[in-house]
């Protein structure tokens, strides 16, 4: 299979034989793919700057087998390069979809998605709720989707003045105390906030502990390294 | 069955150098053994005891047979200014091509959390304690204007910062000699941002 001037991002590199980079790409209509960009790190390859994280490029590759053979990458636009904070959540995205994506599973709206986030990581936006959208459309997106809309078994609305265990497998379930819940208690009011994607400073910290929970929960035994660089 | 079992050792042990494929490893391993068996002998001697002898420096992590490198050992090297570079080829890079006279700490690697290299296998607890003595009034970050190294440069210029040291890093943008319209976009874009005021 031949494909040209596909958009895509590249999660990862690494060095692969002697000149060779081995990509791990976020295509729009392929999902994530393995690339082998042949003599990529050899000084004259054209492809030397340009296979980094975070740009937006139009790719081409032959796909035979696991790994696709990469054959076209060319700079779609120049976005200013992602700094200090923004970078390390760059790097924490990344690692997210590496884990959550499986190879060759197409994923438009997670490659949307994350396309804008790229933009807004870039333009210096504030990061914090962007992440906690993303994270939230991410999981939606693989089948592990947050339940936002009611209360866990689903007979009543969420509260915004109550207070709740989220549970991964059923949803929010009403505490009257922290005593009562073996996870920190999330106020109604933060999980309508993150239904809705109009997060404001005070729901931060319980949404940030919230999903960081969460994702931990889906991936199993081997957490995400990132995580240990956010502290 | 293999009839020669040493001939085919030597040619799998010889493609754990890097760029040696199988073609090239058969190549060595006959040259060699018709024309240069004393060489041969010769290099393996001293493969095992560099092997052996050969360990990191205890105050910059870089490559020494003794207990401290040449550098970190040296009287005239100004201890207030510390450069950090990713790998020792770094170190020689910058001793060839600048008058540096300051101390360096190499990391060996930079951050990747999807490789598992965080900051504990850079020794990073190691150069904060360097940093805590006092000794430094200047770190310099010289990692490669790649995004893990811009990551690791991040990450340097944090914990510098907490201990209130001045942080410096190299200028990266249009290589001497080259022209604008042949640079890349990205590099041009860095180069740009990073302009100097030349007024006094
Ligand atoms: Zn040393």
């Amino acid at each position: 299979m031949r494909i040209l001037e596909e958009p895509a991002f590249v999660l990862h590199a690494r060095a692969f034989r002697e000149t060779s980079l081995l990509l791990e790409l976020l295509t729009r209509e392929h999902g994530r793919i393995g690339a082998v960009a042949r003599g990529a790190r050899s000084a004259k390859s054209r492809w030397r700057n340009r296979l980094q994280p975070f740009r937006p490029l139009l790719v081409g590759w032959n796909q035979r087998g696991e790994l696709g053979t990469l054959t076209g990458a060319e700079e779609v636009a120049t976005l200013p390069p992602l700094k200090g904070e923004a970078l390390m959540c760059g790097l924490y995205v990344n690692e997210l979809l590496i884990r959550f994506l499986h190879r060759s599973d197409p994923h438009p709206g997670v490659f949307s998605a994350y396309q804008a986030l790229v933009g807004s990581l870039s333009a210096g936006e504030q990061i914090q709720p962007l992440l906690r959208v993303f994270e939230r459309d991410l999981l939606q997106d693989v089948g592990l989707g947050l339940q936002l809309d009611h209360e866990a078994g689903g007979e009543r609305d969420l509260d915004p003045a109550t207070h709740y265990e989220y549970l991964p497998e059923s949803g929010a379930v009403p505490r009257d105390n922290q005593a009562d819940s073996a996870h920190p208690l999330v106020s109604g009011e933060a999980l309508i906030a993150l239904r809705t994607g109009q997060i404001n400073d005070s729901q931060q910290r319980e949404l940030k502990l919230l999903m960081r929970r969460l994702i931990r929960y889906h991936l199993g035994d081997k957490p995400l390294a990132s995580h240990d660089l956010f502290r | 069955m293999n009839e020669e079992p040493l001939l085919e050792q030597l040619i799998e042990a010889l493609r754990c150098l890097p760029g040696v494929g199988p073609k090239s490893a058969q190549r060595m391993a006959f040259h060699v053994l018709e024309r240069d068996r004393d060489s041969a002998r010769h290099l393996s001697t001293v493969l095992s005891k560099a092997c052996d002898v050969i360990g990191h420096c205890a105050d910059c992590r870089n490559f020494t047979e003794l207990e401290r490198c040449r550098i970190c050992a040296s009287a005239s090297r100004d201890s207030s200014q510390l450069c950090v570079v990713e790998s020792p080829s770094d170190v020689i890079a910058i001793e060839r091509a600048t008058g540096y006279r300051g101390k360096y700490f190499v990391l060996l690697g930079r951050l990747s959390p999807i490789d598992g290299i965080g900051p504990a296998e850079l020794g990073l607890d190691q150069l904060k304690a360097r940093l805590a003595e006092g000794e430094v009034s200047e770190l310099i970050i010289a990692t490669n204007p790649t995004v893990e190294g811009e990551a690791t440069a991040y990450y340097l210029q944090e914990m510098a910062s907490q201990q209130e040291i001045p942080v410096t890093r190299i200028a990266h943008g249009v290589p001497l000699g080259g022209e604008l319209e042949y640079i890349d976009q990205s590099t041009l874009a860095m180069a740009f941002s990073s302009r100097q005021s030349l007024s006094r």
